[in-house]
């Protein structure tokens, strides 16, 4: 075979495109012909000096590339770390505003908010009796339970005079006022209910 | 890791994501091919750049059966060559010769040097890659594509056949062309 009918077969052995036989036939004519040994040699060459060129990606490419994409809606846009977390805490910082706000306008009695109410009789409750004046209140809630029910009861004796007579039931709750706020009167020493220390334990639990 | 194809399938589903894989996976390379096509780093960059574009635009049309890199490179030869004729319109200072297929090849370029080395062995330069730049901007394109895409990027004789919409045996005769006229225009430099 003449060498330039082999030309185009060595060509396609370098890049891995010649079939079985032609490989076998162009590496024996290889072996005996130095001329053809040198043109493979060039012809790797450019080859491989075309594989080594190579341009350069600027450092903004990828950013001129997406907001290009962006501006024509070719890609969703990307959420900013800034907005997720704002979105997740919205929940607690809305909240937390509520809760703020509840306290400030609550303002002196942010007491009575977190504590339970002191429990006030039904006579005090009476839409006709008129309220306490804030200040006593006040006094009589740091006070002790039973002072505080004594000074309840005057001024509840004192409200409610002019008004609607007491019925019997409210008068019985009056008088034990000083029992109801101090449960420990109740079981005083010397009277202890002696059937409660027989009963079986299981149903104490129960 | 996903195929190029799932990730064009994702990317037409609306995830940005996969853009973003695809683009990473090829950026270099675009910005490569259509250097060596060009010879020029500016148009490199905005030829790569529309070749997304362009990507990112025909999404829906294309046909999942395709080779992602085959359609992706037929999109980047059309942009590269559209970037070279618009310089040609405005300047006229391109030479691109009509690659016929049974063409001889043109006059050599004659290049100036010393030194006579196989780009295996000599150092590689920046004055050597702009000579080998310079030889290939005087390739006809349609030799200059295929041997390109075959011996830069890697493409298979068929994969190249597909690129160009020609057989297989022109490609490999478009190659072994090209081959023979950089052998002529870098003759000082090779060994």
């Amino acid at each position: 075979m003449e060498c330039l009918e082999l030309k185009e077969r060595i060509s396609a052995m370098i890049d891995g495109e010649a079939l079985p036989a032609e490989v076998r036939m162009v590496e024996e004519h290889l072996a005996a012909c130095a001329e053809c040994r040198a043109i493979e040699r060039r012809m790797r060459s450019v080859g491989a000096g075309v594989a080594r060129i190579e341009g350069e990606v600027p450092a903004g490419f990828r950013d001129a590339l997406f907001a290009r994409m962006e501006a024509e809606n070719l890609i969703p846009r990307r959420r900013s770390l800034f907005v997720f977390s704002l979105r997740w805490a919205a929940v607690p910082l809305g909240a937390a505003a509520a809760l703020a706000l509840f306290l400030f306008m609550s303002g002196g009695k942010g007491k009575d908010a977190v504590m339970p109410p002191e429990p006030v009789p039904r006579v005090a409750q009476s839409p006709t009796a008129a309220p306490a004046p804030a200040g006593i209140a006040e006094d009589a809630s740091k006070r002790l339970p039973a002072v505080a029910g004594r000074e309840r009861e005057k001024s509840v004796a004192s409200a409610g005079a002019g008004q609607e007579p007491l019925s019997p039931e409210d008068r019985d709750i009056i008088a034990n006022l000083d029992l109801l706020e101090d449960p420990a009167g109740i079981d005083a020493p010397g009277e202890v209910d002696e059937m409660e220390i027989f009963v079986p334990s299981g149903r104490r639990q129960g | 890791m996903r195929t190029d194809e799932e990730l064009m399938e994702l990317y037409r589903k609306g995830s940005r994501d996969a853009f973003e894989e695809l683009f990473a996976r090829y950026q270099g390379k675009l910005v490569h091919f259509a250097f060596r096509m060009t010879g020029d780093q500016a148009k490199a960059e905005e030829a790569a750049q529309e070749t997304f574009l362009r990507i990112a635009r025909a999404a829906f049309t294309w046909q999942p059966k395709a080779k992602f890199t085959t359609w992706m490179y037929t999109i980047a030869r059309r942009t590269t060559l559209n970037f070279l004729r618009d310089e040609k319109d405005e300047a006229e200072k391109v030479p691109i010769q009509p690659g016929e297929e049974n063409e001889d090849g043109s006059p050599a370029l004659q290049l100036a040097g010393p030194n006579s080395l196989g780009p295996e062995e000599m150092a590689w330069s920046a004055q050597i890659q702009e000579r080998f730049v310079e030889s290939l901007q005087r390739l006809p394109e349609t030799y200059r594509s295929a041997f390109i895409l075959n011996r830069g990027e890697g493409l298979s004789y068929e994969e190249v056949a597909s690129v160009l919409g020609v057989t297989v045996q022109a490609v490999k005769s478009r190659i072994f062309r090209a081959r023979e006229m950089l052998m002529e225009s870098l003759s000082e430099l090779l060994p």
